[in-house]
Protein backbone atom coordinates (compact mmCIF):
# COMPACT_ATOMS: atom_id res chain seq x y z
CA UNK A 1 0.00 0.00 0.00
CA UNK A 2 3.01 2.21 0.30
CA UNK A 3 3.06 3.45 -3.28
CA UNK A 4 2.42 7.00 -4.34
CA UNK A 5 -1.01 8.14 -3.37
CA UNK A 6 -2.34 10.02 -6.32
CA UNK A 7 -5.64 11.79 -6.52
CA UNK A 8 -7.38 8.47 -7.18
CA UNK A 9 -7.09 6.00 -4.31
CA UNK A 10 -5.09 2.99 -5.35
CA UNK A 11 -7.01 0.66 -3.08
CA UNK A 12 -10.54 1.46 -4.12
CA UNK A 13 -12.91 0.46 -6.88
CA UNK A 14 -14.82 3.26 -8.62
CA UNK A 15 -18.56 2.70 -8.52
CA UNK A 16 -20.18 6.10 -8.68
CA UNK A 17 -17.93 7.92 -11.11
CA UNK A 18 -18.64 11.58 -11.33
CA UNK A 19 -20.00 11.96 -7.84
CA UNK A 20 -17.21 14.30 -6.88
CA UNK A 21 -17.98 16.60 -9.79
CA UNK A 22 -21.35 17.38 -8.32
CA UNK A 23 -20.60 17.83 -4.62
CA UNK A 24 -17.62 17.93 -2.31
CA UNK A 25 -19.06 14.90 -0.56
CA UNK A 26 -16.28 12.80 0.86
CA UNK A 27 -18.08 9.92 2.54
CA UNK A 28 -21.37 8.25 1.69
CA UNK A 29 -22.91 5.38 3.59
CA UNK A 30 -25.70 3.60 1.76
CA UNK A 31 -27.94 1.15 3.64
CA UNK A 32 -25.06 -0.23 5.65
CA UNK A 33 -25.88 -3.51 7.39
CA UNK A 34 -23.66 -5.37 9.79
CA UNK A 35 -24.28 -8.61 11.66
CA UNK A 36 -22.12 -10.17 14.33
CA UNK A 37 -22.05 -13.94 14.72
CA UNK A 38 -23.06 -14.66 18.28
CA UNK A 39 -21.97 -17.88 19.96
CA UNK A 40 -24.61 -19.12 22.32
CA UNK A 41 -23.37 -22.35 23.84
CA UNK A 42 -23.02 -24.54 20.77
CA UNK A 43 -25.58 -22.54 18.82
CA UNK A 44 -24.62 -19.78 16.48
CA UNK A 45 -26.91 -17.01 15.49
CA UNK A 46 -26.59 -13.70 13.75
CA UNK A 47 -27.03 -10.52 15.70
CA UNK A 48 -27.97 -7.48 13.68
CA UNK A 49 -25.80 -4.58 14.83
CA UNK A 50 -26.17 -1.90 12.17
CA UNK A 51 -29.45 -1.73 10.31
CA UNK A 52 -29.58 0.30 7.10
CA UNK A 53 -27.36 3.15 8.14
CA UNK A 54 -27.19 5.89 5.50
CA UNK A 55 -25.60 9.29 5.80
CA UNK A 56 -23.25 11.60 3.93
CA UNK A 57 -20.31 13.63 5.12
CA UNK A 58 -19.00 16.65 3.23
CA UNK A 59 -15.36 17.54 2.95
CA UNK A 60 -14.15 19.49 5.99
CA UNK A 61 -17.17 18.62 8.10
CA UNK A 62 -16.89 17.71 11.78
CA UNK A 63 -19.51 15.07 12.47
CA UNK A 64 -20.08 13.52 15.87
CA UNK A 65 -21.85 10.21 16.34
CA UNK A 66 -23.58 9.47 19.62
CA UNK A 67 -25.60 6.54 20.83
CA UNK A 68 -26.23 4.30 23.83
CA UNK A 69 -23.38 1.99 24.76
CA UNK A 70 -23.31 -1.24 22.79
CA UNK A 71 -25.09 0.32 19.82
CA UNK A 72 -22.27 -0.31 17.36
CA UNK A 73 -20.68 3.14 17.13
CA UNK A 74 -17.17 1.72 17.16
CA UNK A 75 -18.17 -0.99 14.70
CA UNK A 76 -19.36 1.74 12.35
CA UNK A 77 -15.97 3.48 12.49
CA UNK A 78 -14.12 0.19 12.05
CA UNK A 79 -16.13 -0.47 8.90
CA UNK A 80 -15.36 2.97 7.49
CA UNK A 81 -11.67 2.43 8.28
CA UNK A 82 -11.79 -0.88 6.40
CA UNK A 83 -10.96 -2.88 9.51
CA UNK A 84 -14.23 -4.79 9.70
CA UNK A 85 -16.43 -6.40 7.09
CA UNK A 86 -20.06 -5.57 6.48
CA UNK A 87 -22.94 -7.59 5.12
CA UNK A 88 -24.90 -5.14 3.05
CA UNK A 89 -24.84 -1.69 1.55
CA UNK A 90 -21.93 0.48 0.49
CA UNK A 91 -19.27 2.63 2.06
CA UNK A 92 -18.13 5.15 -0.53
CA UNK A 93 -15.18 7.47 -0.03
CA UNK A 94 -14.78 10.20 -2.66
CA UNK A 95 -16.86 8.16 -5.09
CA UNK A 96 -14.92 4.94 -4.50
CA UNK A 97 -15.99 1.93 -2.50
CA UNK A 98 -13.78 1.15 0.47
CA UNK A 99 -12.28 -2.27 -0.13
CA UNK A 100 -9.10 -2.54 1.92
CA UNK A 101 -7.27 -0.79 4.66
CA UNK A 102 -5.55 2.32 3.53
CA UNK A 103 -3.72 5.24 5.06
CA UNK A 104 -6.33 7.60 3.57
CA UNK A 105 -8.63 7.01 6.49
CA UNK A 106 -6.88 7.11 9.81
CA UNK A 107 -8.33 6.13 13.16
CA UNK A 108 -7.51 7.52 16.57
CA UNK A 109 -8.34 5.02 19.28
CA UNK A 110 -9.51 5.42 22.83
CA UNK A 111 -6.90 2.96 24.05
CA UNK A 112 -3.26 3.87 24.11
CA UNK A 113 -2.09 2.82 20.65
CA UNK A 114 1.25 4.65 20.65
CA UNK A 115 4.39 2.55 20.37
CA UNK A 116 6.30 2.58 23.67
CA UNK A 117 9.62 1.71 21.99
CA UNK A 118 9.60 4.91 19.93
CA UNK A 119 9.91 8.55 20.89
CA UNK A 120 7.11 11.05 20.27
CA UNK A 121 8.82 12.17 17.06
CA UNK A 122 9.33 8.61 15.84
CA UNK A 123 5.73 7.73 16.66
CA UNK A 124 4.35 10.66 14.69
CA UNK A 125 6.68 9.95 11.75
CA UNK A 126 5.88 6.22 11.82
CA UNK A 127 3.21 6.05 9.11
CA UNK A 128 5.00 8.46 6.77
CA UNK A 129 7.52 5.84 5.70
CA UNK A 130 4.73 4.02 3.90
CA UNK A 131 4.11 7.16 1.88
CA UNK A 132 7.60 6.95 0.44
CA UNK A 133 8.75 10.15 2.09
CA UNK A 134 12.52 10.64 2.55
CA UNK A 135 13.81 10.63 6.11
CA UNK A 136 14.44 14.35 6.53
CA UNK A 137 11.02 15.24 5.19
CA UNK A 138 9.36 12.70 7.49
CA UNK A 139 11.05 14.32 10.43
CA UNK A 140 10.03 17.81 9.32
CA UNK A 141 6.43 16.82 8.70
CA UNK A 142 6.22 15.02 12.04
CA UNK A 143 7.67 18.03 13.83
CA UNK A 144 5.10 20.31 12.21
CA UNK A 145 2.25 18.25 13.68
CA UNK A 146 3.95 17.91 17.04
CA UNK A 147 4.07 21.69 17.13
CA UNK A 148 0.39 21.80 16.19
CA UNK A 149 -0.46 19.83 19.32
CA UNK A 150 2.14 21.86 21.28
CA UNK A 151 4.38 19.03 22.36
CA UNK A 152 7.65 20.19 20.75
CA UNK A 153 9.51 20.09 24.05
CA UNK A 154 8.53 16.40 24.39
CA UNK A 155 9.54 15.38 20.86
CA UNK A 156 12.28 13.10 22.14
CA UNK A 157 10.42 11.70 25.15
CA UNK A 158 9.14 8.17 25.41
CA UNK A 159 5.46 7.36 25.96
CA UNK A 160 5.70 6.50 29.65
CA UNK A 161 7.05 9.97 30.33
CA UNK A 162 3.80 11.57 29.11
CA UNK A 163 0.44 12.04 30.81
CA UNK A 164 -2.75 10.54 29.40
CA UNK A 165 -3.80 13.80 27.75
CA UNK A 166 -0.39 14.33 26.20
CA UNK A 167 -0.46 10.79 24.80
CA UNK A 168 -3.79 11.44 23.11
CA UNK A 169 -2.35 14.64 21.61
CA UNK A 170 0.54 12.59 20.21
CA UNK A 171 -2.02 10.17 18.77
CA UNK A 172 -3.85 13.09 17.15
CA UNK A 173 -0.56 14.41 15.72
CA UNK A 174 0.24 10.94 14.39
CA UNK A 175 -3.15 10.72 12.72
CA UNK A 176 -2.94 14.19 11.21
CA UNK A 177 0.63 13.64 9.95
CA UNK A 178 -0.72 10.88 7.74
CA UNK A 179 -2.73 13.62 6.02
CA UNK A 180 -5.79 11.38 5.75
CA UNK A 181 -8.92 12.31 3.83
CA UNK A 182 -10.98 11.38 6.84
CA UNK A 183 -9.91 11.31 10.46
CA UNK A 184 -11.90 8.84 12.54
CA UNK A 185 -11.89 9.31 16.30
CA UNK A 186 -13.26 6.54 18.49
CA UNK A 187 -13.99 8.09 21.89
CA UNK A 188 -10.47 9.51 21.94
CA UNK A 189 -10.97 11.43 25.19
CA UNK A 190 -13.04 8.72 26.89
CA UNK A 191 -10.27 7.61 29.24
CA UNK A 192 -9.23 11.11 30.32
CA UNK A 193 -10.25 13.16 33.32
CA UNK A 194 -12.83 15.92 32.99
CA UNK A 195 -10.43 18.85 32.97
CA UNK A 196 -8.01 17.34 30.42
CA UNK A 197 -10.95 16.37 28.25
CA UNK A 198 -12.20 19.95 28.20
CA UNK A 199 -8.77 21.23 27.17
CA UNK A 200 -8.49 18.69 24.39
CA UNK A 201 -12.03 19.47 23.20
CA UNK A 202 -10.88 23.05 22.74
CA UNK A 203 -7.71 21.98 20.97
CA UNK A 204 -9.39 19.60 18.55
CA UNK A 205 -11.72 22.43 17.49
CA UNK A 206 -8.75 24.72 16.86
CA UNK A 207 -6.98 21.97 14.93
CA UNK A 208 -10.11 21.45 12.86
CA UNK A 209 -10.29 25.17 12.11
CA UNK A 210 -6.63 25.19 11.05
CA UNK A 211 -6.48 21.98 9.02
CA UNK A 212 -10.10 21.76 7.76
CA UNK A 213 -9.92 17.97 8.11
CA UNK A 214 -13.03 15.87 7.75
CA UNK A 215 -13.54 14.38 11.20
CA UNK A 216 -15.91 11.63 12.28
CA UNK A 217 -15.98 11.57 16.05
CA UNK A 218 -17.69 8.88 18.12
CA UNK A 219 -18.59 9.62 21.72
CA UNK A 220 -21.09 8.66 24.38
CA UNK A 221 -20.87 12.09 26.00
CA UNK A 222 -23.72 14.33 24.85
CA UNK A 223 -21.98 17.55 25.86
CA UNK A 224 -18.88 16.55 23.93
CA UNK A 225 -20.91 15.59 20.85
CA UNK A 226 -22.77 18.91 20.86
CA UNK A 227 -19.81 21.16 21.51
CA UNK A 228 -17.63 19.57 18.81
CA UNK A 229 -19.91 18.64 15.91
CA UNK A 230 -21.15 20.63 12.96
CA UNK A 231 -23.64 17.83 12.93
CA UNK A 232 -24.62 15.27 15.55
CA UNK A 233 -25.88 11.88 14.43
CA UNK A 234 -27.86 10.05 17.08
CA UNK A 235 -27.95 6.26 16.79
CA UNK A 236 -30.67 4.13 18.32
CA UNK A 237 -30.15 1.05 20.44
CA UNK A 238 -29.17 -2.17 18.65
CA UNK A 239 -29.98 -2.91 15.88
CA UNK A 240 -28.80 0.63 15.30
CA UNK A 241 -30.59 2.96 12.97
CA UNK A 242 -30.10 6.66 12.66
CA UNK A 243 -32.62 8.10 15.08
CA UNK A 244 -32.06 11.80 14.60
CA UNK A 245 -29.63 14.22 13.05
CA UNK A 246 -28.97 17.67 14.44
CA UNK A 247 -27.15 20.42 12.58
CA UNK A 248 -25.38 22.91 14.86
CA UNK A 249 -24.55 26.23 13.33
CA UNK A 250 -22.81 28.12 16.10
CA UNK A 251 -19.43 29.86 15.94
CA UNK A 252 -16.33 28.08 17.27
CA UNK A 253 -14.67 27.51 19.62
CA UNK A 254 -17.70 26.41 21.52
CA UNK A 255 -18.09 24.84 24.89
CA UNK A 256 -20.89 22.78 26.34
CA UNK A 257 -21.52 25.66 28.76
CA UNK A 258 -22.90 27.77 25.90
CA UNK A 259 -26.54 28.56 26.90
CA UNK A 260 -27.63 28.17 23.29
CA UNK A 261 -26.70 24.50 23.49
CA UNK A 262 -28.62 23.70 26.67
CA UNK A 263 -31.89 22.96 24.94
CA UNK A 264 -30.19 20.65 22.48
CA UNK A 265 -28.24 18.82 25.19
CA UNK A 266 -31.45 18.18 27.13
CA UNK A 267 -33.25 17.04 24.00
CA UNK A 268 -30.50 14.55 23.05
CA UNK A 269 -30.21 13.31 26.62
CA UNK A 270 -33.96 12.64 26.66
CA UNK A 271 -33.70 10.74 23.37
CA UNK A 272 -30.81 8.68 24.70
CA UNK A 273 -32.67 7.80 27.88
CA UNK A 274 -35.50 6.50 25.78
CA UNK A 275 -33.03 4.24 23.95
CA UNK A 276 -31.51 2.91 27.14
CA UNK A 277 -35.00 1.87 28.24
CA UNK A 278 -35.21 -0.40 25.20
CA UNK A 279 -31.92 -2.03 26.04
CA UNK A 280 -32.20 -5.58 27.31
CA UNK A 281 -31.45 -5.77 31.02
CA UNK A 282 -28.63 -8.26 30.43
CA UNK A 283 -26.67 -7.25 27.38
CA UNK A 284 -25.07 -9.61 24.92
CA UNK A 285 -21.52 -8.58 25.60
CA UNK A 286 -20.92 -6.87 22.25
CA UNK A 287 -18.90 -3.80 22.99
CA UNK A 288 -19.76 -0.38 21.66
CA UNK B 1 -3.70 27.39 23.31
CA UNK B 2 -4.76 26.49 26.81
CA UNK B 3 -2.49 23.55 27.30
CA UNK B 4 0.02 25.00 29.73
CA UNK B 5 -1.66 23.71 32.87
CA UNK B 6 -1.76 20.23 31.50
CA UNK B 7 1.89 20.17 30.58
CA UNK B 8 2.87 21.26 34.02
CA UNK B 9 0.98 18.41 35.59
CA UNK B 10 2.72 15.84 33.39
CA UNK B 11 4.70 13.22 35.30
CA UNK B 12 8.34 14.12 35.68
CA UNK B 13 10.60 12.41 33.23
CA UNK B 14 13.43 11.81 35.65
CA UNK B 15 13.80 8.25 36.80
CA UNK B 16 16.87 6.38 37.92
CA UNK B 17 18.40 3.48 36.08
CA UNK B 18 19.83 0.67 38.16
CA UNK B 19 23.55 1.07 38.56
CA UNK B 20 26.24 -0.74 40.48
CA UNK B 21 26.52 1.82 43.24
CA UNK B 22 28.83 1.80 46.24
CA UNK B 23 26.51 0.00 48.69
CA UNK B 24 25.73 -2.90 46.36
CA UNK B 25 29.45 -3.23 45.60
CA UNK B 26 30.13 -3.33 49.33
CA UNK B 27 27.46 -6.02 49.76
CA UNK B 28 29.13 -8.14 47.10
CA UNK B 29 32.53 -7.76 48.79
CA UNK B 30 31.11 -8.65 52.21
CA UNK B 31 29.34 -11.68 50.72
CA UNK B 32 32.53 -12.89 49.03
CA UNK B 33 34.61 -12.44 52.21
CA UNK B 34 32.10 -14.47 54.26
CA UNK B 35 32.02 -17.17 51.60
CA UNK B 36 35.81 -17.56 51.39
CA UNK B 37 36.22 -17.33 55.17
CA UNK B 38 33.64 -20.11 55.63
CA UNK B 39 35.40 -22.25 53.02
CA UNK B 40 38.76 -21.71 54.70
CA UNK B 41 37.24 -22.52 58.13
CA UNK B 42 35.84 -25.84 56.88
CA UNK B 43 39.27 -26.61 55.38
CA UNK B 44 40.91 -25.99 58.77
CA UNK B 45 38.48 -28.41 60.44
CA UNK B 46 40.18 -31.20 58.40
CA UNK B 47 36.95 -33.12 57.91
CA UNK B 48 38.35 -34.34 54.59
CA UNK B 49 41.93 -34.84 53.47
CA UNK B 50 43.26 -31.75 51.70
CA UNK B 51 43.37 -33.39 48.23
CA UNK B 52 39.60 -33.95 48.52
CA UNK B 53 38.78 -30.59 50.04
CA UNK B 54 41.40 -28.00 49.04
CA UNK B 55 41.63 -24.50 50.46
CA UNK B 56 40.81 -21.42 48.37
CA UNK B 57 44.52 -20.75 48.03
CA UNK B 58 45.20 -24.23 46.62
CA UNK B 59 42.46 -23.69 44.03
CA UNK B 60 43.98 -20.34 43.14
CA UNK B 61 47.38 -21.99 42.70
CA UNK B 62 45.82 -24.57 40.39
CA UNK B 63 44.09 -21.81 38.43
CA UNK B 64 47.44 -20.10 37.89
CA UNK B 65 49.00 -23.42 36.92
CA UNK B 66 46.20 -24.11 34.43
CA UNK B 67 46.47 -20.61 33.02
CA UNK B 68 50.20 -21.13 32.35
CA UNK B 69 49.98 -24.76 31.18
CA UNK B 70 51.44 -25.34 27.68
CA UNK B 71 49.28 -28.46 27.22
CA UNK B 72 46.07 -27.31 25.45
CA UNK B 73 44.10 -30.01 27.29
CA UNK B 74 44.90 -28.28 30.55
CA UNK B 75 45.38 -24.70 29.41
CA UNK B 76 42.67 -22.55 30.89
CA UNK B 77 42.61 -20.03 28.03
CA UNK B 78 42.41 -22.67 25.32
CA UNK B 79 39.72 -24.61 27.21
CA UNK B 80 37.63 -21.53 27.83
CA UNK B 81 37.98 -20.38 24.23
CA UNK B 82 36.82 -23.66 22.72
CA UNK B 83 33.91 -23.87 25.18
CA UNK B 84 32.84 -20.35 24.27
CA UNK B 85 33.12 -21.15 20.56
CA UNK B 86 30.83 -24.15 20.95
CA UNK B 87 28.44 -22.07 23.01
CA UNK B 88 28.40 -19.24 20.46
CA UNK B 89 27.73 -21.66 17.60
CA UNK B 90 25.00 -23.59 19.43
CA UNK B 91 23.31 -20.54 20.92
CA UNK B 92 23.29 -18.63 17.62
CA UNK B 93 21.76 -21.57 15.77
CA UNK B 94 19.17 -22.04 18.53
CA UNK B 95 18.11 -18.40 18.60
CA UNK B 96 17.98 -18.13 14.79
CA UNK B 97 16.19 -21.42 14.20
CA UNK B 98 13.92 -21.01 17.23
CA UNK B 99 12.83 -17.52 16.21
CA UNK B 100 12.20 -18.66 12.64
CA UNK B 101 10.12 -21.67 13.61
CA UNK B 102 8.33 -19.61 16.30
CA UNK B 103 7.27 -17.11 13.63
CA UNK B 104 5.97 -19.90 11.40
CA UNK B 105 4.06 -21.27 14.42
CA UNK B 106 2.32 -17.91 14.88
CA UNK B 107 1.42 -17.78 11.21
CA UNK B 108 -0.04 -21.28 10.94
CA UNK B 109 -2.37 -21.66 13.90
CA UNK B 110 -2.81 -25.43 13.94
CA UNK B 111 0.88 -26.10 13.37
CA UNK B 112 1.63 -23.63 16.16
CA UNK B 113 -0.68 -25.29 18.67
CA UNK B 114 0.63 -28.79 17.94
CA UNK B 115 4.27 -27.68 17.84
CA UNK B 116 3.82 -25.76 21.10
CA UNK B 117 2.78 -28.81 23.12
CA UNK B 118 5.48 -30.85 21.41
CA UNK B 119 8.11 -28.24 22.33
CA UNK B 120 6.99 -28.06 25.94
CA UNK B 121 7.46 -31.83 26.16
CA UNK B 122 10.90 -31.69 24.56
CA UNK B 123 11.95 -28.77 26.73
CA UNK B 124 11.71 -30.87 29.88
CA UNK B 125 13.67 -33.72 28.27
CA UNK B 126 17.10 -33.90 30.04
CA UNK B 127 19.83 -32.54 27.77
CA UNK B 128 22.36 -35.20 28.77
CA UNK B 129 19.94 -37.84 27.53
CA UNK B 130 20.57 -36.56 23.99
CA UNK B 131 24.27 -37.48 24.22
CA UNK B 132 24.09 -41.16 23.13
CA UNK B 133 21.82 -40.18 20.25
CA UNK B 134 24.22 -37.39 19.22
CA UNK B 135 27.32 -39.60 19.44
CA UNK B 136 25.87 -42.17 17.05
CA UNK B 137 24.12 -39.91 14.58
CA UNK B 138 26.51 -36.91 14.50
CA UNK B 139 29.70 -38.26 15.99
CA UNK B 140 31.94 -37.86 18.99
CA UNK B 141 33.22 -34.46 17.90
CA UNK B 142 32.48 -30.73 18.05
CA UNK B 143 29.44 -31.10 15.81
CA UNK B 144 28.03 -33.67 18.17
CA UNK B 145 28.46 -31.30 21.11
CA UNK B 146 26.89 -28.38 19.22
CA UNK B 147 24.05 -30.69 18.24
CA UNK B 148 23.33 -31.45 21.91
CA UNK B 149 23.46 -27.71 22.73
CA UNK B 150 21.05 -26.81 19.92
CA UNK B 151 18.57 -29.60 20.52
CA UNK B 152 18.47 -28.80 24.24
CA UNK B 153 17.78 -25.11 23.80
CA UNK B 154 16.05 -24.55 20.47
CA UNK B 155 12.60 -25.64 21.69
CA UNK B 156 12.68 -23.12 24.48
CA UNK B 157 13.35 -20.40 21.90
CA UNK B 158 10.46 -21.63 19.72
CA UNK B 159 8.02 -21.58 22.62
CA UNK B 160 9.07 -18.13 23.81
CA UNK B 161 8.98 -16.61 20.32
CA UNK B 162 5.54 -18.11 19.81
CA UNK B 163 4.13 -16.82 23.08
CA UNK B 164 5.88 -13.42 22.84
CA UNK B 165 4.41 -12.73 19.43
CA UNK B 166 0.97 -13.95 20.41
CA UNK B 167 0.90 -11.72 23.48
CA UNK B 168 1.48 -8.44 21.65
CA UNK B 169 -1.33 -6.01 22.52
CA UNK B 170 -3.61 -6.21 19.45
CA UNK B 171 -4.04 -2.43 19.46
CA UNK B 172 -0.45 -1.94 18.21
CA UNK B 173 -1.01 -4.16 15.20
CA UNK B 174 -4.40 -2.55 14.58
CA UNK B 175 -2.96 0.95 14.69
CA UNK B 176 -0.01 0.01 12.46
CA UNK B 177 -2.27 -1.60 9.87
CA UNK B 178 -4.42 1.49 9.96
CA UNK B 179 -1.32 3.46 8.96
CA UNK B 180 -0.74 1.20 5.97
CA UNK B 181 1.76 -1.14 7.56
CA UNK B 182 1.74 -4.80 6.49
CA UNK B 183 3.76 -7.90 5.72
CA UNK B 184 7.46 -8.01 6.53
CA UNK B 185 7.51 -4.34 7.44
CA UNK B 186 4.73 -4.84 10.02
CA UNK B 187 6.69 -7.70 11.50
CA UNK B 188 9.99 -5.84 11.60
CA UNK B 189 8.73 -2.45 12.75
CA UNK B 190 5.89 -3.38 15.07
CA UNK B 191 5.61 -7.01 16.08
CA UNK B 192 9.28 -7.58 16.81
CA UNK B 193 9.86 -4.44 18.91
CA UNK B 194 6.49 -4.90 20.63
CA UNK B 195 7.42 -8.41 21.71
CA UNK B 196 11.04 -7.57 22.56
CA UNK B 197 10.81 -7.31 26.38
CA UNK B 198 9.29 -10.76 26.55
CA UNK B 199 11.53 -12.11 23.78
CA UNK B 200 14.67 -11.12 25.68
CA UNK B 201 13.47 -13.21 28.64
CA UNK B 202 13.10 -16.13 26.24
CA UNK B 203 16.60 -15.58 24.84
CA UNK B 204 17.96 -15.53 28.36
CA UNK B 205 16.26 -18.82 29.16
CA UNK B 206 17.53 -20.32 25.90
CA UNK B 207 21.06 -19.29 26.83
CA UNK B 208 20.65 -20.96 30.20
CA UNK B 209 19.46 -24.23 28.61
CA UNK B 210 22.33 -24.07 26.11
CA UNK B 211 24.94 -23.45 28.80
CA UNK B 212 23.72 -26.35 30.97
CA UNK B 213 23.68 -28.71 28.00
CA UNK B 214 27.12 -27.61 26.81
CA UNK B 215 28.97 -28.36 30.05
CA UNK B 216 27.18 -31.70 30.36
CA UNK B 217 27.99 -32.65 26.79
CA UNK B 218 31.63 -31.57 27.24
CA UNK B 219 32.05 -33.83 30.27
CA UNK B 220 30.89 -36.80 28.24
CA UNK B 221 32.03 -35.95 24.72
CA UNK B 222 34.97 -33.51 24.73
CA UNK B 223 38.71 -33.85 25.13
CA UNK B 224 39.28 -30.09 25.40
CA UNK B 225 37.00 -27.58 27.10
CA UNK B 226 35.84 -26.54 30.55
CA UNK B 227 33.68 -29.66 30.84
CA UNK B 228 36.66 -31.79 29.84
CA UNK B 229 38.73 -30.04 32.50
CA UNK B 230 36.18 -31.16 35.11
CA UNK B 231 36.24 -34.70 33.79
CA UNK B 232 40.07 -34.78 33.75
CA UNK B 233 40.09 -33.56 37.33
CA UNK B 234 37.84 -36.47 38.33
CA UNK B 235 39.98 -38.94 36.37
CA UNK B 236 43.15 -37.86 38.18
CA UNK B 237 41.47 -37.15 41.54
CA UNK B 238 42.49 -33.48 41.29
CA UNK B 239 39.84 -31.76 43.34
CA UNK B 240 41.58 -28.38 43.12
CA UNK B 241 41.29 -28.59 39.31
CA UNK B 242 37.62 -29.53 39.53
CA UNK B 243 36.88 -26.59 41.76
CA UNK B 244 39.02 -24.30 39.57
CA UNK B 245 36.95 -25.28 36.52
CA UNK B 246 33.73 -24.86 38.54
CA UNK B 247 34.79 -21.34 39.46
CA UNK B 248 35.42 -20.42 35.82
CA UNK B 249 32.07 -21.94 34.77
CA UNK B 250 30.35 -19.98 37.51
CA UNK B 251 32.05 -16.73 36.49
CA UNK B 252 31.08 -17.12 32.82
CA UNK B 253 27.47 -17.94 33.71
CA UNK B 254 27.32 -15.03 36.08
CA UNK B 255 28.86 -12.59 33.62
CA UNK B 256 26.62 -13.52 30.70
CA UNK B 257 23.37 -13.67 32.64
CA UNK B 258 23.79 -11.01 35.30
CA UNK B 259 25.84 -8.54 33.31
CA UNK B 260 25.11 -8.95 29.59
CA UNK B 261 21.44 -9.99 29.53
CA UNK B 262 20.55 -8.07 32.63
CA UNK B 263 21.91 -4.87 31.11
CA UNK B 264 20.04 -5.31 27.82
CA UNK B 265 16.81 -6.17 29.62
CA UNK B 266 17.19 -3.28 32.02
CA UNK B 267 17.80 -0.82 29.24
CA UNK B 268 14.75 -1.99 27.29
CA UNK B 269 12.54 -1.92 30.34
CA UNK B 270 13.69 1.53 31.40
CA UNK B 271 13.11 2.97 27.93
CA UNK B 272 9.55 1.69 28.00
CA UNK B 273 8.85 2.75 31.55
CA UNK B 274 8.52 -0.79 32.90
CA UNK B 275 11.16 -0.26 35.58
CA UNK B 276 9.45 2.38 37.64
CA UNK B 277 7.96 0.15 40.29
CA UNK B 278 10.55 -0.32 43.03
CA UNK B 279 11.21 -3.99 43.63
Amino acid sequence: MGEELTEERSNTIPIFPGTRLITNRILELRDLRKTHVRHNGNQKDDLLVLDDISFDVDEGEFVTIIGPSGCGKSTLLNIIAGMESYQGGDVVVSGHRVSTLGPDIVMIFQEDSLFPWLTVLENVAFGLRNKGMPKEERKKTAMKYIELVQLEQFAHSYMHQLSGGMKQRVAIARGLAMNPRILLMDEPFGALDYRTREILQGQIQEIHEKTKKTILFVTHDVREAVSLGDRVILLSHRPSKIKREYAIDLPRPRSAEDPQLHGLINEIQRQLKEEVKFAEPNGTGISA
Amino acid sequence: MQSQTEQESAPSSSFKTKKLDFTSLLDIIIGAVIFFAGWQAVFWLHLYPSFLFPSPLMVLERLIFLAKSPNPKFNLGASTLITMERLAAGFTISVGLGTGVGMVMVHFRRFGRTMNSFCVGLQSYPSIAWVPFAILIVGLNNYGIVFVVVISSVFSMMVSTYSSLRNIPPIYVKAARNMGEGGVSLFKNVMLPASFPSLITGIRQTWSFAWHALIGAEILMATIGLGALLELGADFAEMNQIIAAMVIIFIIGFAVDRVLFSMVEDRVRTKRGLNQIPT
